[in-house]
């Protein structure tokens, strides 16, 4: 590795893990493009983040991955060690003085390929410690911007760089044995119920997350029946149909914005007045909060979620529900929609709504733990052994609330679950809230 | 000159100097980097987004209970070494006098007995929170430099103000003045370093609950 | 004075002078309780005394106000004082002795002549070396030499005043004629300071006992004898508990001042001066400055009249004057900031920028 890796400052004692390296860059030129990817986020907010932290330590308490393996290494704040050190060396108040004494070294090459176990394997970027700290810094923010630098450097992981780099130039994360189009009509013969597909014009705009078109297509079909049910135009467009973003989970701006810019045209395109997101957390965010900013201007149409949707549809008397048997349910708050989209009665409206007997998760809420598949986690192999290690106390979470039945409103959730049952011969299956709906409308 | 003099005068002239340079430097350089828009819809609106976060700025300090029984320990301890320095600094009759040479302003004081008191059970606090520091997985990995530093000027600054208090180790006026020097230590590091949060900590926390509130998320 | 009775001892001197041997028992235990020794030394001190010849003692003053020897003389009722006149033969002062002139200066040359090497040398002011010295000249002598002269064959010499000990008034800003305290000038004998505005009678005359007995006394770092300097008058104050437990009076008649609380607002600097105020106190014991409500002024410490700002000012107050330099600062510092900030934007957008450069290259390729 580089001659840089002798480095003494707190930055460098992080266990080596393995990293994958996109591009035959050179060491300096990878620095190169961490500290330009640096230099895009550098502002005043982020500088008040960047300078407030009185190292207490705190975040560790508030992250399932510390909490499972009391490894320090895996302190929130810690993981963007980079970012501070660029900061505090290239742009912050007394950056002269960290330079001329050398009070912060130049980030390393090594240091960056060290830190992305941290910034992608152990964090799901679910904010769980944004809310604990005292000084009131938006870690998962931060990380969000440093994954940005490591992705220009050509350090995401493999599985999320490649996923991310198909969707961005074919709309769709992966390869299909169909076009998504096609396996979406089939869905919805499948199912009896018919799929509104390229409208010209639509009230609303559907997509899906193609975890549900390749794993969960009730749920699909959930989607297009409750739609059906309340009368609204609404269509799916072929050619933005998949609401994950895989340029956000590597950390690739610039891919980020063209995929959503399919979804933010198509919805131009048919007029839409409603974005909906379907049960996808990422996707929340990503759509409804950060693709204004990537569009440059604000979106001249709204982005809901499907939740947050029927919700008001609930409201308005629109939507009428059955009562939907009578054991006990728990609920998974996915983070990216409760904690960081702030969507957080609407989903217990709506089982409210079906007469459900709702029994809390321990952590419910602003508070409940991500499923640890969160932030692409999922999609990185290496990162499974940790990840079902951070996750199990949700699953004894899930196990003490006696619940019979376990709802979630997040596919890569759900997804997550599912392949925790099968790794721990878990006794609860994971079911989408959007599907109980379907089967109960009124 | 003598040193308590020394102290007194150009030593602290020099300080409040550093300290309102650097602070104003660090601050305003902090403040004017650019500004990144934010574009989403807010979930209602800026007005209540940002009464919700000014909430936040007073809200954050005290812990959700989820978090408590983690972080109970440290956090009690954060806030009574904080409290008993509060009441040291702005209780103790001399202190408020000091305060009222340089701004004009006073208020009632404690009896120096229990300023003393408290004055020793906070040094007894700094010192488990230097032993935690240490002794913390987490917070030995984080700290650096300035958390030792900043831990170190605090604590002289007690010290030595116990010293002069008990006459122990020299004369009261060499005491008192390595009390006013370490003061003016800590005035001279205090922009530079996490002392620093105290400017921080407010603006941080509204910051992030402005944010938090905009998209409707808890804060 | 004759030759014969500085001949005499102390003993000799005393029994001549109808002093019983109790009297002068009680003055040596008093004089050890004085100078806080040890019960069994007022015996010693006795016994010293009595067979003491009576040193020859030099007394010169300077620039000084007279009031340390106005101090000394006044309070020798009930002859403690006036025996201390018996112990010593006071060969030379001008203020007291009856001779003047010429005949005075041939007094202090010839008790210089007879008592070299053994006689002690007491200065009452400070000295002027402004141009010359001309600021104080005494038979056409400036003070400087006649100090120099008299201190050559001297066995020690005690500073009585702040103004010999520490330059006290004519030393004070401006200075103007260039006084300085006796330890600027003589640095070869040994040096003992009783510093006051003036110093508490007792206090120098326990301190000439205490050399005539038993040698020079313990001393602190401005040469000052332990026994009397070695506490603040804070410390022994009887106004303390007040301090403590936080009564003070805020102005010279509001309730506290009535009611006798502590002086630490109004300027006192108890808690700085070394002196014996606070328990020897003054006028036979009747009381002290902060006894009678006013804030001790520190007059027996180094330059007391232009440190610590005012009289009035609080022990704590910071001595900056004025605020507008740190807010100056504050002012630079904010343009400073204004600076980094705008450096930190132009090189970001330098590196934004030369991103997009490469991106565009690399598109090109």
């Amino acid at each position: 590795m580089s001659a840089q890796s002798v480095n003494t400052t707190t930055a460098g004692r992080v266990r080596a893990m393995p990293a994958d390296l996109q591009g035959d860059l050179s060491n300096r030129a990878r620095v190169e493009r961490a500290m330009q990817s640096f230099a895009l986020e550098y502002g005043s907010l982020t500088a008040f983040r960047l300078e407030s932290c009185i190292h207490c330590g705190i975040c560790a308490d508030a992250c399932h991955y510390y909490i499972a393996t009391e490894d320090p290494q895996y302190t929130p704040i810690l993981k963007v060690e980079p970012f501070k050190q660029a900061y505090k060396r290239e742009s912050g108040p007394y950056a002269v003085f960290f330079k001329l004494f050398g009070l912060k070294r130049r980030v390393s090459a090594d240091e960056l390929e060290n830190w992305q176990h941290l910034l992608y394997d152990s964090c799901n970027m679910c904010g769980r410690c944004s809310l604990i700290c005292p000084m009131g810094i938006n870690i998962s923010e931060l990380i969000e911007q440093t994954r940005h630098a490591m992705f220009d450097a050509g350090l995401a992981p493999a599985e999320l760089y490649a996923k991310a780099k198909h969707q961005q130039h074919s709309g769709q994360p992966e390869a299909s044995k169909e076009p998504y189009r096609d396996m979406l009509l089939a869905i919805g013969r499948q199912y009896k119920v018919e799929i509104p597909m390229d409208k010209d014009q639509a009230e609303v705009m559907l997509c899906v997350p193609r975890t549900d078109i390749e794993h969960y297509p009730k749920s699909v079909a959930a989607l297009a029946r409750v739609m059906q049910h309340l009368g609204v135009s609404c269509t799916f467009r072929s050619d933005g149909l998949v609401a994950e973003n895989y340029g956000y989970y590597a950390g690739g701006r610039e891919w980020q914005r063209k995929i959503s810019m399919r979804l933010i045209n198509e919805a131009l395109a048919c007029h839409a007045k409603t974005l909906i997101v379907p049960e996808c957390g990422h996707a929340y965010t990503a759509l409804r909060w950060e693709a204004a900013e990537l569009y440059g201007k604000p979106l001249p149409f709204r982005v809901r979620h499907v939740t947050e949707y029927l919700a008001g549809q609930l409201q308005t008397g629109r939507l009428k529900l059955r009562k939907a048997g009578n054991g006990a349910v728990t609920f998974h708050d996915p983070c990216q929609l409760v904690r960081k989209g702030g969507v957080m009665d609407a989903p217990r409206q709506l089982m409210q709504a079906l007469g459900l007997d709702l029994h809390e998760l321990e952590n419910n809420k602003a508070f409940s733990f991500c499923c640890g598949g969160g932030g692409g986690v999922l999609d990185i192999q290496r990162a499974a052994p940790l990840r079902y290690r951070a996750m199990e106390s949700k699953l004894r979470e899930v196990d003490d609330s006696g619940a019979q039945t376990f709802l979630t409103s997040c596919s890569d959730c759900r997804a997550t679950f599912d392949d925790a049952k099968a790794h721990f011969n878990w006794e609860q299956t994971p079911h989408s809230l959007l599907e109980l709906v379907a089967d109960n409308l009124g | 000159m003598e040193l308590l003099e020394f102290a007194r005068g150009p030593a602290l002239k020099v300080a409040l100097v550093v300290f309102c340079f650097g602070v104003l430097w660090r601050l305003v350089g902090t403040v004017l980097l650019r500004y990144h828009r934010h574009l989403s819809e807010p979930r209602d609106g800026y007005f209540k987004a940002f009464m919700l976060g000014l909430l936040v700025g007073g809200s954050r300090s005290w812990p959700h209970k989820q978090y408590i029984k983690r972080t109970g320990y440290g956090e009690a301890l954060g806030y009574a070494y904080h409290i008993g320095l509060f009441i040291v600094i702005l209780f103790f009759a001399p202190h408020v006098l000091f305060i009222k040479s340089l701004f004009g302003v006073s208020w009632p004081t404690l009896p120096s007995g229990i300023v003393t008191i408290i004055a020793v059970l906070t040094f007894t606090l700094l010192l488990a929170v230097l032993f935690r520091r240490l002794a913390h997985r987490v917070l030995r990995r984080l700290s650096n430099f300035d958390d030792y530093f900043s831990w170190f000027v605090t604590t002289l600054v007690i010290v030595t103000g116990l010293m002069a208090t008990a006459h122990f180790g020299a004369r009261y006026e060499t005491l008192l003045a390595w009390h006013i020097l370490s003061f003016d230590l800590l005035l001279i590091w205090y922009p530079f370093g996490k002392l620093m949060h105290a400017f921080y900590i407010f603006p941080s926390r509204i910051i992030n609950g402005y944010f938090l509130a905009r998209k409707g998320a808890p804060s | 004075m004759t030759t014969a009775i500085r001949e005499q001892t102390v003993g000799e001197v005393l029994s001549a002078n109808g002093v019983s041997r109790r009297t002068f028992i009680k003055f040596c235990v008093s004089t050890a309780s004085f100078l806080a020794l040890a019960p069994g030394m007022g015996q010693v001190i006795a016994k010293q005394l009595l067979k003491t010849k009576r040193p020859s003692v030099i007394y010169l003053s300077f620039q000084e106000c007279t009031g340390c020897l106005e101090s000394l003389t006044r309070s020798y009722t009930p002859s403690v004082e006036n025996m201390i006149f018996n112990m010593i033969s006071l060969d030379y002062d001008d203020t007291l002795m009856a001779a003047a002139g010429k005949q005075s200066e041939e007094a202090r040359d010839a008790a210089i002549k007879e008592n070299y090497g053994k006689y002690l040398v007491v200065v009452d002011g400070a000295v002027p070396l402004g141009n010359g010295g001309v600021y104080n000249t005494q038979g056409g002598k400036s003070a400087v030499q006649i100090l120099r002269d008299t201190a050559k064959g001297a066995a020690a010499i005690v500073c009585v005043g702040t103004c010999s000990s520490y330059g006290g008034l004519p030393y004070a800003n401006p200075n103007p004629t260039g006084a300085v305290p006796v330890s600027d000038i003589i640095t070869d004998k040994p040096l003992i300071n009783v510093p006051g505005c003036p110093p508490i009678p007792a206090v120098i005359t326990s301190t000439l006992v205490q050399y005539v007995t038993l040698g020079v006394p313990a001393l602190d770092a401005h040469h000052r004898p332990l026994a009397f300097y070695g506490n603040t008058i804070h410390d022994r104050c009887y106004r303390r508990p007040y301090f403590d437990v936080g009564k003070f009076a805020k102005t010279f008649d509001d309730e506290g001042a009535r009611n006798g609380w502590c002086l630490y607002e109004l300027g006192c600097k108890g808690p700085t001066t070394y002196n014996a105020c606070a328990t020897v106190k003054w006028n036979e014991g009747t009381s002290f400055p902060i006894e009678s409500g006013h804030p001790c002024l520190g007059c027996s410490e180094p330059s007391f009249w232009d440190r610590n700002g005012s009289f009035y000012a609080p022990l704590a107050a910071g001595l900056i004057g004025s605020l507008a330099p740190a807010g100056e600062a504050a002012g630079v510092g904010a343009a400073v900031g204004i600076g980094a900030a705008a450096l930190s934007r132009l090189r970001s957008r330098a590196r934004t920028q030369s991103r997009a450069a490469e991106k565009t290259a690399s598109k090109e390729d």
